[in-house]
């Protein structure tokens, strides 16, 4: 009896995924072809369109991370705790991705490669955090109690980044009193229009993403499971046969 | 199977085609000159040429759009003869890329308009980071819940299980 | 069972038995003077780089020494079946979680206060003024570190690899915890007027008080089995 929601993901994630295509496409054209290059920065600012829309999708994969843990902990659904798992999975890969493409960023705007600002920061941390999470979901060896200290870490990880955030930012700003906001982009229509389909764009295809890993996890859980039972069967077959009763 | 491999190679196709088309525009439109390639080669066409302001030869009113100076590369020079709007970034010493043509007659470049170096490695660069793991990352799921659907067709996981097969004694 | 109880039941059983065997503390005192050592042989400090280093370096040892206690805080519990019968006896869960929390605090803050004298002395130190403050700060950050790290000694006790995955999970939620601490003690110990970093505190009381309060709550879901 395959999972409901499980139905509802391979019904609908065609038309996800083809959105988010269309919506990228489009994203692309406006952002690199037909935007104009900022006054100061010149044509580097185009990767604005690429950083700030994974930086908000890790930033929302981080969040479905967070509601699904506490429904997983509330109503312990192990098709949530799929999710949250591939969720997890989705957030380190796009938090991975902002933070490479805002170093690119940093080298021709401010000629250094890594600068301890507070957002970048912040994201190295949420990072480290996410790999905190995969590696004890990895390391945990019965599944139940997996998914549930998934979710506990997962929900406390969430609470502790607000304040991951503010304690460095005020750490930046004793440090280094220039305050580093959007690296002075003026932000005109041109500007936004790319900016705001580039963000639903990836917001879509992490959707998409989201639904496919689901998938993945839920399928490999369910052919491990049958191979288990498929295992212990022919292990009760021969061992019958072989010895009696008792010992 | 073959749907997602037809749809993945629909998207590389669809890939190296617009790469191409950019790669094109780019050597028309964008591509930069050195001063030693204007000198040798002498291009009819009107170019872009990148190099910096040799110090001591910026002369010409500015603020109202005339400047003449030598733009030097790494090895030869350019004289240049600008006529256009005034530029905010003309100074001596600095890198910059004068748009303009090539007077043989005259021996002098001359340039209607000057703009700053653009970096398009890094812009480049940034934008597959950002597209070509998440491509090999999305192929690689959808690859592998395809083959897991498969498999577990095949292995019926739903029928019942026969468990009274096997008669111990 | 009532609550107060089972907290001073289960800080005293721990405290007892670390008392007879005394191997948490000592082989956390001797970690961090391994850690001192090294330090000092890493960085050739004059007067003045010493002044700058020596927060950052105070908190480091401490952190890491903290994290051996912590780890052997529910490691501990694992011989004799001591970890079963805590999660099936019938005390609230979050008392037995408030009880390892005072013996993990009391643990840290003794191997801390054992330390500092050795820190004022190997790096020549002016502290006699802000001795209070610096107290303050000492308790604030290591209930900091304790009270995720509890919860997650008693996650990480089940796992393989248990004695590095605590450090991995602990430091970074700990971030704020290790910046402001190093910040105040810096600004303790080079004599600025509290006023300059007082919002250090702050940030160290809100953390305590959130992640207790967190702790607490998620301890029944990680012990209960």
């Amino acid at each position: 009896m395959i999972s409901a929601m499980i139905k509802w993901m391979q019904r609908y994630e065609g038309w996800v995924g083809g959105g988010a295509a269309a919506c990228l496409i489009v994203g692309l054209y406006l952002g690199l072809v037909a935007s104009p290059p900022d006054y100061y920065q010149g044509e580097v600012v185009r990767i604005m369109y690429v950083h700030v829309p994974l930086a908000q999708t890790a930033m929302l994969a981080y969040s479905v991370l967070f509601g699904g843990s506490l429904w997983y902990l509330w109503k312990r659904d192990p098709v949530v705790d799929n999710m949250c798992h591939a969720a997890a999975g989705l957030s380190a890969f796009f938090t991975a991705g902002a933070l490479i493409t805002g170093s690119i960023w940093a080298k021709p705007t401010w000629n250094t490669w890594w600068t301890w600002d507070a957002r970048l920061v912040s994201f190295a941390v949420m990072f480290l955090i996410l790999a905190g999470y995969l590696m004890l979901r990895t390391f945990v060896d019965d599944p139940e109690r997996e998914a549930r200290y998934a979710a506990v870490l997962a929900i406390i990880g969430f609470a502790d980044l607000p304040i991951v955030h503010f304690s460095v930012e005020w750490w930046r700003t004793l440090h280094q009193p220039l305050s580093i906001s959007m690296r002075g982009v003026s932000m005109s229509g041109e500007i936004l229009r790319p900016l705001i389909i580039m963000g639903i764009g990836f917001s879509a295809i992490f959707a998409y993403m989201l639904m496919v890993r689901t998938q993945m996890l839920y399928l490999r859980r369910l052919l491990i499971a049958k191979k288990g039972r498929l295992l212990s069967q022919a292990h009760l077959s021969t061992a019958g046969s072989g010895s009696p009763s008792g010992t | 199977m073959t749907r997602l491999y037809l749809r993945w190679s629909a998207l590389a196709v669809v890939a190296v085609v617009i790469a191409f088309l950019a790669s094109r525009y780019f050597d028309r439109h964008l591509a930069s000159f050195t001063p030693e390639d204007v000198v040798s080669r002498q291009p009819v066409a009107a170019v872009r040429v990148i190099g910096s302001v040799k110090a001591g030869t910026l002369t010409g009113d500015a603020a109202a759009g005339h400047a003449r100076f030598d733009l030097a590369g790494a090895q030869d020079t350019l004289p240049v003869q600008y006529d256009g709007p005034p530029p905010d970034n003309l100074r001596e010493l600095k890198t910059l890329v004068v748009i303009g043509r090539w007077d043989p007659a005259s021996a002098v470049f001359l340039a209607h308009d000057i703009a700053l170096v653009t970096n398009y490695g890094f812009v480049v660069g940034a934008y597959l980071v950002g597209f070509i793991p998440l491509a090999f990352f999305l192929f690689g799921m959808e690859r592998r819940v395809t083959l897991l659907y498969r498999e577990i067709k095949e292995s019926r996981l739903y029928e019942p299980e026969k468990s009274d097969d096997v008669d111990p004694r | 069972m009532p609550f107060f109880r089972v907290i001073r039941w289960v800080a005293w059983k721990d405290l007892v038995s670390e008392i007879r065997s005394r191997e948490t503390i000592s082989s956390m005192f001797f970690f961090a003077l391994i850690v001192i050592l090294v330090f000092s042989f890493s960085f050739s400090m004059d007067q003045e780089a010493a002044r700058e280093l020596i927060a950052g370096i105070i908190w480091v040892a401490f952190a890491f020494t903290g994290i051996i206690g912590l780890g052997k805080s529910f490691a501990a519990e694992l011989q004799n079946d001591c970890l079963e019968h805590l999660q099936i006896s019938p005390a609230p869960k979050g008392a037995v979680y408030l009880g390892k929390l005072a013996a993990n605090l009391l643990f840290m803050l003794v191997v801390e206060v054992i330390l500092f004298p050795m820190f004022v002395i190997f790096f020549n130190l002016d502290v006699v003024e802000e001795l209070p403050l610096l107290l303050l700060i000492f308790a604030l950050a290591t209930l900091g570190l304790s009270t995720v790290g509890t919860l997650f000694s008693a996650m990480t006790v089940h796992i393989r690899a248990r004695e590095v995955m605590l450090p991995i999970l602990l430091l970074p939620l700990a971030v704020p915890v290790m910046i402001a601490a190093v910040e105040a003690t810096r600004g303790a110990l080079n004599g600025l007027p509290l006023s300059l970093y007082g919002n250090w505190l702050q940030l160290l009381a809100v953390f305590d008080v959130v992640f207790t309060v967190l702790s607490f709550w998620a301890f029944e879901w990680i012990i209960d089995s």
